[in-house]
């Protein structure tokens, strides 16, 4: 059986203590890429999650009859034809986010979050733990888009989720819109959020 | 057992077929709801050109819409499509197309019945530079495109673009080359057009 504390263990880090964008610095092309508005963070991270548990469940699951030298290959046809899969489904049934998110699912393939996890968690660990830190990883980028496309949208449209809340009348900030931001942006959160980490870790509060 | 020759390749054959089935299965089934959808963006566009787009953007609607007013006709081998309003061909949307900055440009231009104004234009196709170049998919310049008077139009230059004297239309600002790409395949294939069709 999972054990609980396991679970929670395996959600602490994918989304806060080994977050793959802050912490590991990894998935930051589409992460720059498709947080100009928080609809396209959304639904990139929902793809991202779904396209990372479920290769991870299936490298986990065929794990024991996979020869060690041809994992790699295994893994990358594995998350590609999931990767297929959301692009088929998002041209099918939401055909204006497909255009508006354009190359970049296509190329969730070679986001270093699926491989990574693939590689370094579902390799060794039972079927539904790999499921489970596969959404936990997907769910911490997922975060972190919502985070910087929150500013971006804001700042840039005076939207949220394409709902105006700030007046009609402000004055938008055109860099917002545009792909700059986002390293700027990034990078503030990236440092807070890891003052904080090692202010914490100095302190040895942080158990792991 | 896993160290032998075969037992990697046949692995591997074995679980690139079980994916391959999978995928091509799904394909399968959603591959006419894509081919409505990509139908569907193609009627939008045309129905922007005539402004008559529906009120809401149902694709239904769109498909009941486009098949009631558009029809699609072949003058002198050129397709385009007729606006049909009340029995009658009110207007026409021609092809055109030419060389952008970075790729080549698809279009189609409006023009009324007896080709005397450019009612309305809409790109299919383009690749240029996203936030300049690529500003022409934008409305603010689309519409500058309605009703421009062509009758008098002195040596083939529909358009011209600012900030040349006697301007239609307004160019992006630093956006010259697409701007003027656009400008000339406009002229240049209006020009063809009438002369290969002789409707004016």
């Amino acid at each position: 059986m999972i054990k609980k504390s396991e679970v929670k263990k395996i959600f602490k880090k994918g989304i806060y203590t080994e977050n793959p964008v802050f912490v590991q610095v990894i998935g930051i092309c589409s992460a720059l890429a498709v947080t100009n508005l928080m609809m396209n963070s959304l639904i990139m991270g929902i793809a991202l999650s779904f396209v990372t548990a479920f290769s991870c469940l299936t490298v986990s699951l065929l794990k024991s009859y996979t020869p060690k030298h041809i994992r790699m290959m295994v893994q990358v046809l594995i998350i590609s034809s999931f990767v297929i899969i959301v692009d088929i489904y998002l041209k099918a049934y939401m055909p204006n986010m497909s255009k508006s998110l354009g190359p970049y699912v296509g190329l969730i393939i070679t986001n270093c979050i699926i491989m990574g996890r693939a590689e370094g968690f579902a390799q060794a660990n039972p079927p539904i733990l790999s499921f489970l830190d596969g959404i936990a990883s997907g769910l911490g980028y997922t975060l972190v888009l919502l985070m910087i496309s929150s500013i971006r949208e804001i700042l840039g449209f005076g939207t949220v989720f394409g709902f105006q809340i700030l007046p009609e009348t402000i004055t938008k900030w055109t860099l917002m819109v545009m792909p700059p931001s986002a390293f700027f942006i990034l990078a503030c959160i990236m440092w807070v959020t890891n003052n904080r980490r090692l202010k914490l870790e100095r302190k040895g509060v942080e158990k792991r | 057992m896993k160290n032998s020759l075969y037992y990697p390749i046949l692995f591997m054959i074995a679980v690139t077929v079980v994916f391959i089935a999978i995928l091509a299965s799904i394909n399968y089934m959603l591959t006419d709801t894509i081919a409505f959808n990509q139908e569907s963006e193609l009627r939008q566009k045309i129905l922007y050109i005539f402004d008559v787009l529906p009120e809401n953007d149902d694709p239904q609607e769109i498909k009941r819409a486009f098949d009631e007013k558009i029809k699609q006709k072949t003058i002198n081998d050129i397709e385009v499509y007729t606006l049909i309003e009340n029995n009658q061909e009110a207007a026409y949307a021609v092809p055109i197309n030419g060389p952008g900055l970075w790729g080549s440009i698809n279009a189609y231009i409006g023009l009324n019945k007896d080709f005397t104004k450019i009612i309305g234009i809409e790109f299919i196709t383009q690749s240029e530079t996203p936030g300049l170049g690529g500003r022409i998919s934008e409305d603010i310049y689309k519409n500058q495109f309605r009703n421009i008077d062509i009758e008098g139009a002195a040596d083939g230059n529909y358009i011209i673009s600012s900030p040349q004297p006697g301007s239609n239309v307004d160019a992006i600002a630093g956006a010259t080359q697409t701007s003027s790409a656009v400008v000339k395949m406009i002229n240049e294939d209006l020009n063809t057009f009438f002369e290969s069709t002789g409707v004016r």
